[in-house]
C-alpha cells in the first residue's frame, strides 16, 4: 500500500516535472563508483551536486558504491522516477549510461570525464595539458640540473595529456630540458610512489610531479627527504609540504557547479563541457613558492593570459 | 659494465620495497606452519600501520607507534585465531572478512584520529641508522648498512624464527601441529595454544610490514596503503618453500624486480612500461611453475582441527 502510494506520488511528480523541466531541473542524481566519504573523487561528485542543489534549488539524490554490473539498473532507476538529470561519475559509467540514454531520451545524462557525447548525453572533463603545460613551465625554469620528473600511475586519456603538456611546458621554459617519465601502475601503493621519486631524484630530477592519489605521498616524501622540488595536484598542496612549486588545482566541484548552474538554467546540452584556465572556478594554479623568482611568475601570469584569449593553444586538446 | 651507482640504488630500492613483504611473508609461514592459512595478512598490514600512526600521531614517539602497531597485530591475529581455531569457520573467508573488515576500520578511525587532515596528518618515525664501518663500504655500505632499525630487525627476527622452527623442541611441535594435529595431540602438544601462539605472531609479524610503511618510510597513513603487499606475501611464502629465511628471499626477490623496473624505465624508454610492471609477477609465475612440483605445504594447513572427530 505504501509502495503503491509511493509510485502515485512519483508518477505525479513525473507529470508535474514534465513541462517544467524545459524550464531548468528539478531533481538531480548522480551515480558514484566509490564511498561518499573518500577524500576524493567520489567525495567531490558528491559534495558537488549536494551543494549545487542547496544554491540553485533542485533536489539532489546520490547512489554510492555502484559497480560495474549495477550501473544500468541505478541509472535507469532515476530515469524511470523521472530525474531530469542524471550523472555518471566517472568514465567507466559511458557504456552503461549510452544504453540507459537511448531508452530515456527525455532525460539528460552527464558522464564526468567522459568519452562522448549524444543528444542527451553531455560530457564534462578537463583542459588536462594546458594546466600541465604551466607546471611543466615552473618546473623547467626552477631546475638547476636540466632535470625534471613526472609520475603517473597509469597510461590514458588524463595521464598522457597531462605529461604531454609537462613536457612541452618545460621545453618552453628550456628547451635543454630532460623530461623523466615513470609509470607505477598503481594509484595507492605509497611505498611505490616514493620509490619512484627517489629513483627521478638519483637521475639527476630537482623538481618533481607526482599525479597519482594515495601514491602521491610517498613521492611528496622522497621530495621532502632529499631537499628537491615537487608539484601538487588536485588541491593548493605549499599548506601540506612546505616544498612545493606550484600546485595544478583540478576542481571536480568547481567543474559540476559551472555545468549544474547551465542545467538550471535549462541551458545544458549534449555537448563536452571542457573546464579550461578560462574556467577558474573548474581550473586554476594555486600558490606560487617564494623562491620562484618574479620574473618566472610573470611569465606564467602571462601564459594564463594567452591561454585565456586563445594565442596559446596547448595539445592534446 | 655494470654502474655501481645505479647498483647501489636497486639494492637500497630492493632493502625499502621488499621489508613490508618480508614481514608479512614471514608472519604467513608461522601461521602455515602450524596449520592455519594468514589470508588476513592485507589487512593486518594495514592495522599495524594505523595503530603505529596513530600511537606516534598522539605521543610523539616512534617506539610508542611500534607498540602500538605491534598490540593492533595482535589483537587482529587473535580474532583470526578465534575464528579458524574455536569456531573452525573455512580460513580463506575468515581471512577475506578480516581484511575487508579491518580496510573499512582503518578507513573509518582514521578519520577519527587524523580527522580532516587525514593523509596529510606526519607523524614522527624511525631515521636510519649508520652501522660503524659496515656503512662506508662502496656500494652495499650506504645501500644495506644505513637503513633504519625495523629493516635490522626483520634480520635478526628471520634468524631467530628460522632457529626456533627448525631448531628447537617448541619449533617442532608447531611443526608437528600443522602437519598432522591429531598425531601432535596424542603425542601431547598442546596444538590449540601452539596454533594460537603461531597466528598471534603472524598478525604481530604482519602488523610489523605496517609499521614499517609508516615509521620508516612515509610517515603518514593512507587509507589501502598496504597496496596488495599481504597477497604478494602469501606468494612470497610459497615461492620460499614454508621457510623464514626463503620467505624473506623470495620477499626480497620481489622487492628487487620492483626496485629494478623504475631503473629499466628510464635505461630503456621505448619499451612499454607496463612489460616492466608483470615483471616481478611473471617472475613469481615461472619461479612457481618450475619449483611447484615440489612443494612442500604442511598437510594439514587449511583444516580446522577438531579433537572429537576421527
Amino acid at each position: 500500500m505504501q509502495l503503491k502510494s509511493k509510485l502515485l506520488a512519483g508518477f505525479a511528480a513525473l507529470m508535474l516535472a514534465g513541462p517544467a523541466a524545459a524550464e531548468g531541473i528539478e531533481r538531480a542524481a548522480i551515480v558514484m563508483p566509490g564511498s561518499i566519504s573518500d577524500n576524493g573523487w567520489n567525495q567531490a561528485g558528491f559534495e558537488g551536486l549536494t551543494k549545487a542543489g542547496e544554491a540553485l534549488g533542485f533536489e539532489a539524490a546520490f547512489s554510492e558504491s555502484v559497480h560495474q554490473p549495477e550501473q544500468i539498473e541505478v541509472l535507469s532507476d532515476y530515469a524511470r522516477r523521472g530525474y531530469d538529470l542524471v550523472i555518471g561519475h566517472g568514465g567507466e559509467f559511458q557504456d552503461a549510461v549510452e544504453r540507459v540514454a537511448a531508452r530515456f531520451p527525455e532525460t539528460m545524462f552527464m558522464v564526468n570525464n567522459g568519452l562522448g557525447t549524444k543528444d542527451n548525453i553531455a560530457n564534462a572533463d578537463f583542459y588536462f595539458s594546458q594546466i600541465a603545460y604551466l607546471m611543466g613551465y615552473v618546473a623547467g625554469s626552477m631546475s638547476d640540473t636540466g632535470t625534471i620528473g613526472i609520475i603517473a600511475a597509469q597510461q590514458f586519456k588524463f595521464t598522457t595529456d597531462t605529461v604531454a603538456g609537462y613536457e612541452a611546458g618545460a621545453k618552453a621554459a628550456n628547451p635543454e630540458v630532460r623530461v623523466l617519465v615513470t609509470w607505477t601502475g598503481d594509484w595507492d601503493d605509497i611505498a611505490k610512489g616514493k620509490e619512484a621519486a627517489l629513483n627521478q631524484i638519483s637521475q639527476g630530477a630537482d623538481v618533481v610531479w607526482p599525479t597519482m592519489d594515495s601514491a602521491t605521498l610517498g613521492s611528496m616524501q622522497a621530495v621532502q627527504e632529499k631537499g628537491v622540488y615537487g608539484i601538487g595536484i588536485y588541491r593548493d598542496a605549499i599548506n601540506e609540504w612546505p616544498k612545493i612549486l606550484q600546485s595544478a588545482i583540478l576542481d571536480v566541484r568547481g567543474n559540476m557547479r559551472s555545468y549544474l548552474e547551465l542545467a538550471a538554467a535549462g541551458k545544458l546540452e549534449g555537448a563536452l563541457y571542457r573546464a579550461d584556465m578560462g574556467n577558474e572556478l573548474a581550473m586554476r594554479i594555486g600558490s606560487f613558492h617564494p623562491d620562484i623568482p618574479v620574473g618566472v611568475v610573470d611569465e606564467v601570469n602571462k601564459l594564463i593570459d594567452a591561454m585565456k584569449s586563445g594565442t596559446l593553444v596547448v595539445h592534446p586538446q | 659494465m655494470i654502474d655501481l651507482v645505479l647498483l647501489g640504488d636497486v639494492l637500497a630500492g630492493t632493502a625499502r620495497l621488499g621489508t613490508p613483504i618480508a614481514f608479512a611473508a614471514v608472519g604467513g609461514v608461522i601461521a602455515e606452519r602450524g596449520g592455519l592459512y594468514n589470508i588476513g595478512l592485507e589487512g593486518q598490514i594495514l592495522v599495524g600501520a594505523l595503530g603505529a600512526a596513530a600511537g606516534s600521531f598522539a605521543t610523539g614517539s616512534a617506539l610508542i607507534g611500534l607498540g602500538c602497531g605491534i598490540i593492533c597485530g595482535l589483537i587482529s591475529g587473535l580474532l583470526l585465531g578465534y575464528m579458524s581455531i574455536r569456531l573452525r569457520i573455512n580460513q580463506l573467508v575468515g581471512g577475506i572478512a578480516l581484511n575487508l573488515l579491518l580496510a573499512g576500520l582503518t578507513a573509518f578511525l582514521s578519520r577519527q584520529i587524523f580527522g580532516a587532515q587525514a593523509g596529510g596528518a606526519r607523524v614522527n618515525g624511525f631515521s636510519q641508522i649508520d652501522i660503524p664501518f659496515l656503512s662506508d663500504l662502496p656500494v652495499v655500505g650506504p645501500s644495506l648498512f644505513s637503513q633504519d632499525p625495523l629493516f635490522y630487525l626483520l634480520i635478526g627476527l628471520a634468524i631467530a624464527a628460522w632457529f626456533w622452527l627448525m631448531k628447537s623442541h617448541k619449533g617442532l611441535d608447531l611443526r608437528a601441529v600443522g602437519e598432522n594435529p591429531k598425531a601432535a595431540d596424542l603425542a601431547g602438544v598442546p596444538v590449540f595454544r601452539m596454533q594460537y601462539l603461531a597466528i598471534a605472531v603472524s598478525g604481530v609479524l604482519a602488523a610489523l610490514a605496517g609499521v614499517h610503511l609508516v615509521l620508516s618510510q612515509v610517515y603518514v597513513f593512507a587509507e589501502g596503503m598496504s597496496a596488495g603487499k599481504g597477497f604478494i606475501a602469501l606468494a612470497a611464502i610459497i615461492l620460499g618453500r614454508w621457510s623464514p629465511i626463503g620467505a624473506i628471499c623470495a620477499a626480497l626477490f620481489f622487492g628487487f624486480c620492483d626496485a629494478v623496473q623504475f631503473k629499466l624505465q628510464f635505461t630503456s624508454p621505448e619499451i612499454p612500461y607496463q612489460l616492466f610492471l608483470i615483471l616481478p609477477y611473471l617472475a613469481s609465475l615461472i619461479a612457481l611453475v618450475v619449483l611447484g612440483a615440489k612443494a612442500s605445504a604442511p598437510a594439514s594447513v587449511g583444516l580446522p582441527y577438531d579433537r572429537e572427530h576421527r
